[in-house]
């Protein structure tokens, strides 16, 4: 899901940093609410979501997708807390290791440190909280709808880029929706819900005081 | 020390050391969709592609490119590169995030 520079053109890259620039600016102003006991918490997740973007899965067809860890830190922290971390793995992804993009790094921190977090975190939220649906089966299905979301929104950032430059990113909505989508849909989400059910099931079992601490630092 | 930390440092430990699992599971993959380079896409789509040529080759100083040592080609360099550029990128993203929160916050990392 890290869009490489060249394939949005100038004018895609611009709108999502002028997106970007008031979110994280909230996003870094609510790390203020940051309680001392979540600072090396924060730390760990973003480590592992570092980590867990390394481990890539197969896809029937020939590529390849992976897990981002996005709606963990959402629903253990915060989905602004989701947007700080996921800034700073993509920015070493792209700075360091290539992945991503630096014309590209504002839509791609929009696509798996905005979409996919809030996504994952407002469904599991729903699930839990309107329909009493058991808090680890939410989490998991948050995480599986927030990484399909965030996919298909990459999807269409790269298939409308031929209807505004041509130049960029070739493939149309309808080649390049249906690829991030299904991939998805069938390898990484799957993967995202089973990992992020078993990390709240730990955490709700061993620190059942963390989930209260999450909706008092929220405010 | 926190015991859900406790428990996510043993797991970050882990998943370095299987790391190369990443790699080895997608080895003759195509890899993910629409992360191409320029030539393949070019040759996929069977026309240039000028301002994915222009723009691509904006920022070519990744140190470790791929998550791999460059030249680190066979699946066992590739795979001891893969654990290096695990440990170094879980360094560096921890650092980062702990300068935020020093400096940017204002908040002890104790």
């Amino acid at each position: 899901m890290h869009i490489p520079d060249g394939y949005l053109g100038p004018y895609t890259c611009a709108f999502f940093y002028l997106i970007m620039i008031p979110i994280w600016y909230k996003a870094f102003r609510w790390l203020k609410n940051l309680k001392p006991s979540q600072v090396p918490l924060l730390g760990v997740l973003t480590a592992f979501a570092f980590l867990v973007m390394m481990y890539n899965m197969p896809v029937p067809g020939g590529t390849t997708a992976h897990i981002v860890g996005g709606t963990i830190i959402a629903i253990l922290i915060s989905p602004w807390a989701a947007t700080v971390s996921l800034s700073i793995v993509l920015l070493i992804q792209a700075l360091f290791f290539g992945d991503g993009g630096i014309t590209t790094y504002a839509a791609n921190v929009f696509n798996m440190g905005v979409v996919l977090p809030f996504v994952g975190y407002y469904t599991y939220k729903f699930l839990s909280e309107r329909f009493k649906l058991n808090e680890v089966i939410s989490a998991g299905i948050g995480a599986y709808i927030g990484i399909v979301t965030a996919a298909t929104v990459a999807g269409i950032e790269l298939g409308i880029q031929p209807y505004i430059q041509p130049g960029y990113c070739p493939y149309p909505l309808r080649v390049s929706v249906p690829a991030m989508a299904i991939a998805h849909l069938v390898t990484a989400g799957p993967a995202a819900a089973v990992v992020t059910a078993a990390v709240v099931w730990y955490v709700k079992k061993s620190r059942p005081d963390l989930f209260a601490m999450r909706t008092i630092a929220r405010g | 020390m926190d015991r859900v930390v406790k428990a996510l440092l043993i797991v970050i430990g882990v998943m370095v050391i299987l790391s190369p699992i990443g790699i080895l599971l997608v080895w003759n993959s195509q890899g993910a969709w629409g992360e191409w380079d320029v030539s393949t896409v070019e040759h996929m789509v069977g026309h240039k592609l000028p301002g994915m040529e222009k723009l691509s080759t904006l920022w070519n100083h990744a140190v470790l490119p791929d998550y791999d040592v460059p030249g680190w080609e066979d699946k066992l360099h590739a795979s001891i590169g893969y654990i290096i550029s695990a440990v170094v990128g879980t360094v560096l993203v921890v650092t980062l995030y702990y300068l935020l929160v020093k400096f940017v916050v204002g908040k002890g990392t104790s």
